[in-house]
């Protein structure tokens, strides 16, 4: 099996935060928190919270939907594929957001965990060992 | 099949990344404050083993060697690691060096308990650094 590598995926990764990034910086810019020349600080306008909706409907759509379905955006426009090891078979909705859950994990111990496709012999991350899947290349 | 590039040549290209990102990072830390928060120390108050190597890379990519070792020594390691392996790889690619062999299963033991014994060590550095040892 041709299992992606480490900067592949670190690629896909980045491709899929992309929007949900600039949706939240937009919202910061066009109506985040402020301090006025007076000194006066404001809290965020309503809009700041309708991007940072929008940046979450992104994450979810992206990662736990079309990820679910085999690839998010990033891992589709790298020609990546993700799926459940043992059945060769998409994880679904709940799978790919149980694997984003475990990324918590992969977090906790001081980000080793995403580390994991550099040494593994699978290529997987701590998430992927939790919900059995593996990410593969073409 | 014989591996492409060996774990050790990959953990140099991942340096490569880092030293990159480091020499980057500034730009992008201080005009909006961004930063690459510990979870452990975050949720504890006690440091983890990798606490201090953004800045310890930052201070490297910036030639502050001796800033470097006190935020985390590990960020020199990988340098080091870069400097041998990546020259490595580009020999392989010119075809002077033959594909990396994988270790027998005793030597990768081994290395996993150095990774550990390390790991220990850095993690013994970074409690005495905040002040718990």
């Amino acid at each position: 099996m041709n299992y992606a590598n480490w900067i592949q995926r670190v690629g896909a990764y980045l491709i899929d935060a992309a929007p949900a990034v600039i949706l939240s910086l937009l919202g910061n810019v066009i109506a985040g928190p402020s301090v006025a020349s007076d000194g006066m600080a404001s809290g965020p306008g309503p809009l700041y919270f309708v991007f940072l909706l929008l940046a979450f409907a992104w994450l979810v759509y992206n990662r736990w939907i079309l990820g679910g379905q085999g690839a998010s955006l990033g891992k589709k426009a790298l020609g990546l594929r993700l799926f459940k090891e043992q059945t060769g078979q998409p994880l679904g909705f709940g799978g790919a957001f149980l694997r984003d859950l475990g990324h918590i994990v992969d977090s906790v111990i001081c980000y080793v965990g995403w580390l994991f496709p550099l040494w593994d012999q699978k290529r997987q991350t701590i998430a992927d060992k939790i919900v059995g899947s593996v990410v593969t290349k073409g | 099949m014989r591996r492409q590039y060996s774990i050790p040549e990959r953990l140099g290209g991942f340096g490569v990344a880092v030293a990159s990102a480091a020499a980057l990072w500034p730009a992008v830390s201080t005009g909006t404050g961004l930063g690459l928060p510990c979870p452990l120390r975050w949720a504890t108050g006690i440091p983890c083993p990798g606490c201090g190597l953004t800045t310890a890379a930052v201070d490297l990519t910036h030639g502050r060697i001796l800033a470097s070792l006190g935020d985390n020594p590990a960020a020199l390691g990988l340098a080091i690691l870069t400097a041998v392996t990546v020259p490595m790889v580009v020999l392989r690619h010119l075809g002077l060096v033959a594909l990396p062999a994988p270790w027998p299963a005793r030597t990768r033991r081994r290395v996993e308990v150095a990774a550990l014994v390390a790991a220990t060590a850095s993690w013994c550095f970074q409690l005495h650094r905040f002040g718990f040892i």
